[in-house]
């Protein structure tokens, strides 16, 4: 008993970060990518407007123009506040005069109102003036603000627009955001989709064969070097693992500007200066496939040299004396023997693969044009980095969903292809 | 064919560890490397196939100078201490291995495979893999594969060092048999005198990187060249006793025995004694008590300890009524005592 509670105490910070850093982004993906979450309708709910500029998109709503009308001038009211703004603009006495005999009166049309002002013993006497004073009572939802769904439909009511027509407009002008699955309508209809999609598996398996086999071919390399130097060389090979992204982009960035180290170089054999980046997809694929290889090869080179070491020399020995060459020796020896490694690479880095754009976003970020945006970099830009402004967290979350659904999807395929259990129970190279 | 080792020195950084070592071993002989833990047999085994570089020195397999060739390019069979078999591939293909590299067609390497698996009886077990294999099952894959490419020597490195006593036995004759039978020149690496003995025609026994002595394993037994070689062979071992030589001998503890034939020194010497030829079947002459007595079965060891101070070890047929603390005197055997110089130095 207790010691199952000591057990569940020390695992407890291990449950508690799954929780925090693992299942907890993980459902809020799922519960944003099923709304229109977006830069306009805020992330904490809204209020309920209708401004001047969406009645023109009104009538697509399928509301009749007698309540697009209603909902321009829904008719005339002596308020206190009409009251106040009319003693500012025009005189105190009408509207001292106005307040004993109106207040609280509705009209239904102006001109109603305009007569009652121009009858007054303190009149508005010119026409124009009138009109202006008139305005200040109109009673109209048009840019005004209600906080609850309550006040707006009340509102609605007293401007006499058709009941019919009332849902309609409510959710009209709700300014928040709402639960809706369009967003993954979107995703099927776009066909940019389709070529994030297809980037994406490019880029996956471009860099994952860059990252196995020079990673290979830099162990392999290193393991016959003698100690000293391949020490040497793993660690400068290392470097780009243990560099910030950040500046490790940026000595990428100077390398291929257009004026920078592969444009100067190339400018000697008189090849003109160009950005060696962004000058083409082309361009900019070889970049990325490198950038990100470079990476993942010298973590491949460390997992790599170290299943090589763990290879008993006597077998080295034993395969020299029994005729192999170095070739022959790597080939039926050493890499049979990586086989492990190897799959475990493959799989640790499709996953890491898939999800990281950081790499991208500082190279390319994309470019040139959308040639180079991964699902990942996608899903940052829709939510978190949109060029119009206006960011899409709930589309955003939706492309990330995916990401989350294909990833889970892997790794258990890994840990059933692995059989993850036998893996840790059993050394794979044996003596 | 024949090998020889002509002034053979290894270092290792400035560690000496071997230095100037001649050695040939005769065709078709099984010679035994036998000495104490780090005294340089796996050095000199490793030099013999090409492992390891030579510092100085020449290796000739025949008439054939070997000694810059690669491990490849030289025609040595070894057999590791822990097999080294290959994990991945199966009993054919370790044993294949060899001619495999040497892109010999699929049939040959097939027949010949069967071949040598029926020298070392393992055919039924050859499309298993080394984890399925027993530790003697092993072993046998192993010296097949070292033994397919009929090379010119064939070297084992502690062969039985990883098996149980029984499975030693067993192996210790196998190797024996496969060796005489196919007339291979051998060299075993061990630290076991037993498996020298009953498996060599030559024993070279090192220390400290020398060879102190090469020689039949009789004559190695029987005739040991120093001190070191007659507590080195022997088991249980041989005891020693200082002693003083004039007229006769006088043991450290007082008592005297006569001089053996053909002892000329005299001085202080140290007397070697084999528990064999210790006993009360060999007369009188050794006053003492017996301390300790180890039933083997068939036999049992005695320890005495002389009257005056020092030990001496009997070995007896069972069944004799020994017990601890009786008084015994008993004789040694004419002529087998062996007697050494201050230096160890036989005389
Ligand atoms: N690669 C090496 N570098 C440095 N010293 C070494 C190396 N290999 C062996 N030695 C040293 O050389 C000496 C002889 O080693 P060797 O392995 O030949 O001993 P051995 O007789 O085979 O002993 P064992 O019976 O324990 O296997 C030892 O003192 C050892 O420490
Ligand atoms: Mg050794």
């Amino acid at each position: 008993m207790t010691s199952r509670m000591l057990g569940i105490g020390f695992l407890s910070p291990a449950i508690i970060s799954v929780c925090i850093f693992f299942l907890l982004p993980v459902l809020l993906t799922v519960v944003f990518a099923f709304t229109n979450m977006s830069t306009s309708t805020g992330i904490m709910g809204g209020d309920y407007r209708i401004n001047t500029e969406q009645l023109r998109s009104l009538p697509d709503l399928d509301v009749s123009e007698a309540t697009v009308e209603r909902l321009e001038t829904a008719g005339f009211q002596i308020t206190e506040a009409g009251l106040t703004a009319l003693a500012d603009q025009f005189s105190k006495d009408t509207a001292e005069e106005l307040r004993e005999d109106y207040l609280g009166e509705t009209f239904e049309s102006r001109r109603d109102l305009e007569r009652v002002l121009k009858d007054l013993d303190e009149p508005i006497r010119r026409t124009r003036d009138r009109k202006e004073a008139a305005d200040l009572f109109a009673v109209t939802l048009i840019g005004e603000r209600f906080g609850t769904e309550e006040e707006f439909r009340a509102a609605l009511g007293t401007t006499g627009i058709d009941a019919v027509d009332h849902d309609v407009l409510t959710e009209f002008a709700y300014t928040g955001w709402t639960w809706t699955t369009d967003n993954f309508s979107l995703l099927m209809e776009l066909p940019s989709t389709l070529r994030y999609a297809a980037n994406t598996a490019f880029y996956v398996v471009a860099t994952l064969t860059f990252n196995i086999l020079f990673g290979l071919f830099l162990a392999i390399s290193t393991f016959y070097l003698p100690g000293r130097l391949a020490n040497t060389f793993r660690a400068i090979w290392f470097l780009p693992r243990i560099l910030p992204p950040v500046l490790y982009v940026l000595m990428w960035n100077w390398f291929t500007w257009d004026n920078g180290f592969i444009a100067t170089v190339m400018g000697w054999f008189g090849v003109p200066a160009k950005n060696w980046m962004m000058h083409t997809s082309t361009h900019a694929w070889t970049a990325i496939v490198l950038i990100n290889g470079f990476v993942g090869a010298s973590l491949g080179m460390i997992l790599f040299s170290s299943a090589i070491k763990a290879i008993p020399t006597s077998m080295l020995y034993a395969s020299e004396v029994d005729g192999a060459n170095r070739w022959q020796q790597v080939r039926y020896i050493i890499l049979p023997q990586m086989r492990w490694p190897i799959l475990f690479m493959t799989s640790y880095q499709t996953l890491s693969l898939l999800t990281s754009f950081e790499y991208i976003l500082l190279a390319t970020d994309g470019g040139p044009g959308r040639s180079t945006e991964v699902w990942a970099l996608a899903a940052f830009h829709t939510a978190l980095n949109n060029y119009g402004g206006n960011l899409q967290y709930g589309f955003g979350a939706a492309y990330a969903l995916v990401l989350v659904f294909i990833g889970i999807a892997l790794s258990v395929a890994y840990l059933r292809f692995f059989n993850f259990k036998e893996l840790l129970s059993k050394p794979r190279i044996e003596q | 064919m024949e090998l020889r080792l002509e002034n053979f020195t290894k270092r290792f950084g400035d560690v000496t560890v071997i230095e100037n070592m001649d050695l040939t071993v005769n065709s078709g002989e099984m010679m035994a490397l036998l000495g104490p833990s780090g005294c340089g047999k796996s050095t000199t085994l490793f030099a013999i196939c090409g492992i390891h570089k030579m510092n100085g020195g020449a290796l000739y397999f025949g008439d054939r100078d070997v000694t810059t060739v690669s491990a490849q390019g030289r025609s040595v069979g070894v057999v590791f201490q822990n097999y080294a078999l290959y994990p991945h591939m199966t009993a054919e293909q370790n044993i294949g291995f060899p001619l495999k590299v040497q892109r010999m067609p699929k049939a040959e390497i097939r027949r010949e495979v069967e071949r040598l698996a029926d020298l070392v009886q393992i055919g039924n077990l050859l499309d298993r893999r080394p984890a399925e294999l027993s530790g003697g099952q092993q072993q046998r894959v192993a010296l097949a594969r070292a033994m397919i490419r009929k090379p010119d020597v064939l070297l084992l490195d502690e062969p039985l060092a990883n098996l149980d006593a029984k499975l030693r036995l067993e192996m210790r004759s196998e190797i024996r048999r496969i060796q005489r039978e196919t007339g291979i020149t051998a060299i075993l690496v061990t630290h076991d005198q037993v498996e020298a003995m009953s498996m060599c025609d030559r024993i070279a026994l090192m220390r400290d990187g020398k060879i102190v002595q090469l020689d039949t394993p009789e004559q190695m037994y029987r005739n040991p060249q120093s001190q070191f070689v007659a507590g080195f062979l022997g088991n249980p071992p041989i005891s020693f006793l200082p002693a003083r030589a004039d007229a006769s001998l006088t043991l450290a503890n007082g008592q005297t025995i006569e001089r053996p034939p053909g002892l000329e020194a005299m001085g202080d010497v140290v007397l070697g004694i084999r528990p064999e030829h210790f006993g009360p079947q060999h007369g009188t002459g050794l006053k003492g008590k017996v301390v300790f007595v180890e039933p083997q079965g068939r036999e049992e060891l005695v320890d005495v300890r002389l009257d005056g101070g020092g030990d001496i070890r009997s070995i007896l047929p069972a069944g004799d009524p020994i017990r601890p603390g009786e008084t015994v005197d008993w004789g040694i055997a004419p002529g087998t005592i062996l007697a050494f110089g201050p230096n160890g130095d036989r005389l």
